[in-house]
């Protein structure tokens, strides 16, 4: 026990010992706050950034010179190095890792640049001239003229495959289907026209690939790169700060808009991205009704009695419950039983393989529904406390029902307290990564869910998640710095959009606020 | 204290049934094992302004909840006995009590108009009814908020919020709210007691002036407001109805030493 005169300080002392002891803990929360937030934001910031490329020349463990073109690190110990760099045996790029007596010279490089591929891969090299066809090859200059060439053929290819080449193939199995002979008129006259078609393609193609760009790498080995693959040419060693923002901009619009590519650790998130919002759209819709209908029943109609205030108990602790049950829970019920039933009601001819009866993104809704609705009937329910009985028994003394007196007076001004809640399963659902995992999210979604076929809304599709992404990322995050940066910048996305959907709730609820001002 | 309003009144026996608004027979009622109301018969009459007198808790603020049937939102009320307002018992099972509401209208002790603007306010009754015709609403909320002398202070801004409103204006909103459903009975539940003197006696012009249309019913603990405003008083004890007369009789001369001690403020 503590005397009062515990450790001999006065009372003004002691106080001031108080305060200084929850200040401390207080300020250790912000520091881990702050810390979270610029770990993230710089690491991810970071990915988008173009780092100089420099001429690398060492010595492996093994005692073997080497020349590289690389990015250059170092390693947060000090002592060691860490090169990401493209030569003539690895030109998609590798890492290695040297400590600094290791590493020679190191040079800017400004001739090289940062050479990036449709597919997600890139090289370090020196471009040294560009081969068009019936032409002598162009120098550098022309690089931006060539790749827009090259750009409008592949429109074209594009066109021909979309416009002309998929509707034959279309008329043509429609004709399969119905037996007609090989030999009939209208069936030849498509034949002939696909075939000079598929001509005009493949003409294309080779016209295509005969755009090629030279480069040659820190040993003077050449590499040949087809004009058709690269998405950008950056000649990073050269940019001045401008044009690297700008560089910085295009990648972020790249990372925004694309799809993940070399296995999640290259390319966009965009799947990810818009997985993810349509989930938490697809949860609040579904979590919205079913918390605010059960939080009436229960503040307004339900009897005051023990079973009450047990369901009222549960209710608060199954917001306790680990959400990895929720996943077994949406597993089991929800994609098997549920869906199972579904599949062999309404979707039977396809069986056995399974429509609904499969995760999905209903399925992880659903789930994800499930965890947050007893944060939306707690904030509900104390939403409906706080409107004034005044209220109600004026309404009712103008001749309302109770159910008008509801939906007219009660839930209007309890809207706010509606919306707290609904704010907090969004910022719950939006960070959820466990259960999903279980009921839908997966790594690598070959479709959006929304498309524009019917029914344009695939509820039973899989669906790529911003959480799936960075823990699926940080498998690959000790051995590729790079990835592991991109999974910082998924993560400063992930970040930013339970933010955005937070504020949007935060302001609407601001509104109703307003709108309902009571007292 | 100077006589306001010129009061013309029968003694309260020789209310005819052609005259009376609501009858009360034999009323008793019961919060749980608490017997709140003891065996109330009385005639309120017509077109005329009924003060309910007593302490606090005697249950004059429930007798008039027993006119709208506003205690049955509270578990654990039972009554019995009969309250006949146009010629119906409204204890009765059969009775729509949405019907009935909007026929008896109630104001309260704390004004409380709802979250919304002036006019919705107003029409909230008549939205509920299924009047959707603007023109009719339009109508329905200027003749509510004239009658209630509301509608000089308020008709530039019939749609903002009602809570821009003064404690007095936001009673007379209250009041326009009930009257714009044209009620026969309007029961006024210590509609002053929140409210300065000179906004007192304001709604208490307001009171005279809507006796002609339909009969008033006030709970009040102001002794002096139910002498200026009431024709007749009844004075409620413990559960009971102690006296009943015309208010000049029953402030003048009461019969019952219990009244006169309540009345002269020697106990309550």
């Amino acid at each position: 026990m503590f005397s009062r005169q515990s450790f001999g300080l006065n009372a003004v002392q002691r106080q001031s010992f108080v305060i200084s002891l929850t200040a401390f803990f207080t300020s250790l929360l912000l520091i881990a706050l702050v810390s979270v937030l610029i770990l993230i934001g710089m690491r991810g910031m970071a990915y988008f950034w173009p780092e100089p490329i420099y001429m690398v020349a060492g010595k492996h463990p093994d005692g073997t010179a080497f020349t590289v073109f690389a990015n250059v690190f170092e390693e947060p110990s000090g002592k060691d190095v860490r090169l990401k760099y493209s030569d003539s045996q690895y030109p998609y790029g590798s890492q290695k890792q040297l400590t600094k007596d290791q590493v020679g010279r190191v040079n800017l490089a400004p001739e090289s640049a940062e050479i990036k591929f449709q597919d997600g891969r890139r090289v370090l090299a020196t471009p040294e001239y560009i081969i068009v066809p019936s032409k002598p090859a162009q120098g550098l200059e022309k690089i931006n003229a060539v790749m827009d060439e090259v750009a409008l053929i592949t429109a074209q290819i594009e066109e021909l495959n979309t416009q002309k080449l998929a509707p034959i193939h279309e008329a043509l199995s429609q004709f399969d289907k119905r037996d007609v002979d090989e030999d009939a008129p209208a069936r030849e006259k498509l034949v002939a026209s696909f075939t000079e078609y598929q001509k005009r393609v493949e003409a294309l193609e080779s016209t295509r690939e005969e755009y090629e760009l030279w480069v040659t790498f820190a040993d003077k080995s050449a590499f040949v790169i087809p004009m058709s693959d690269i998405q950008s040419v950056d000649f990073v060693s050269r940019l001045s700060t401008f044009e690297k923002w700008k560089v910085v901009f295009s990648e972020i619009g790249v990372f925004l808009s694309d799809s993940p590519k070399q296995a999640n650790t290259s390319g966009g998130v965009f799947p990810a991205l818009f997985g993810t919002v349509l989930m938490v759209f697809l949860m609040t819709i579904i979590v919205t009704p079913f918390g605010v209908l059960a939080a009436i029943y229960l503040s307004e109609y339900a009897p005051h009695s023990a079973l009450t205030t047990t369901i009222r108990v549960s209710v608060s602790n199954m917001a306790g419950v680990p959400s990895i049950v929720y996943g077994v829970f949406g597993l089991g019920f929800f994609v098997y039983t549920l869906g199972g039933s579904i599949d062999e009601l309404l979707f039977s001819d396809a069986l056995p393989s399974p429509t609904m009866g499969s995760p999905g993104i209903f399925w992880a809704a659903l789930t994800m529904a499930i965890l947050t609705l007893p944060v939306v009937i707690v904030a509900t329910e104390e939403g409906l406390r706080r409107v004034p009985e005044g209220l109600k028994t004026g309404s009712y003394a103008l001749g309302a029902t109770k159910f008008e007196t509801i939906v007219r007076t009660v839930l209007p001004i309890a809207s706010p307290g509606i919306m707290t809640g609904v704010i907090l399963a969004i910022a719950r659902a939006a960070g959820e990564v466990a259960p999903l995992m279980l009921v839908g999210a997966v790594k690598f979604a070959p479709a959006l869910p929304i498309d524009g076929e019917f029914p344009y809304l695939h509820l039973d599709r899989q669906f790529m998640h911003l959480g799936v992404l960075i823990y699926d990322g940080a498998f690959h995050s000790q051995t590729d710095g790079k990835s592991a940066s991109m999974m910082f910048a998924a993560c400063l996305l992930l970040l930013i959009v339970v933010f955005i959907l937070n504020i949007l709730a935060v302001l609407l609820r601001a509104r109703l606020r307003k709108r309902y001002i009571t007292g | 204290m100077l006589k306001l309003f010129e009061h013309n009144t029968l003694n309260v026996d020789d209310i005819s049934a052609e005259q009376t608004a609501v009858e009360v027979r034999n009323l008793n009622l019961w919060f749980g094992n608490k017997h709140v109301l003891n065996d109330i018969s009385m005639r309120i009459p017509k077109n005329k302004i009924t003060a309910l007198i007593g302490q606090s808790g005697c249950g004059k603020s429930t007798l008039i909840s027993c006119f709208n049937r506003l205690n049955d939102l509270y578990d654990g009320c039972k009554y019995n006995g009969e309250i006949i307002i146009d010629g119906r018992n409204i204890n009765s099972r059969k009775i729509n009590v949405s019907r009935l509401r909007t026929n008896v209208g109630m104001v309260f002790q704390r004004p409380n108009p709802f979250p919304m603007s002036i006019y919705e306010n107003v029409c909230y009754g008549l939205k509920l009814q299924g009047v959707k015709v603007r023109r009719h609403l339009d109508d329905a909320v200027e003749s509510a908020l004239k009658q209630a002398a509301l509608w000089d202070e308020v008709k530039d801004r019939l749609f903002e919020s009602a809570h821009v409103l003064s404690g007095g204006q936001q009673q007379r909103l209250v009041i326009a709210r009930a009257l714009a459903l044209k009620p026969d009975i309007l029961l006024l539940d210590e509609p002053t007691s929140a409210l300065d003197p000179l906004t007192t006696l304001f709604i208490e012009e307001l009171m005279d002036s809507l006796k002609k249309q339909c009969t008033i019913i006030i709970v009040t603990h102001n002794m002096q407001q139910a002498s200026r405003v009431s024709d007749y008083t009844a004075f409620f004890h413990q559960g009971r109805l102690i006296e009943y007369a015309d208010s000049d009789t029953l402030f003048t001369m009461p019969e019952k030493k219990q009244t006169e001690d309540y009345i002269t403020g020697r106990y309550g």
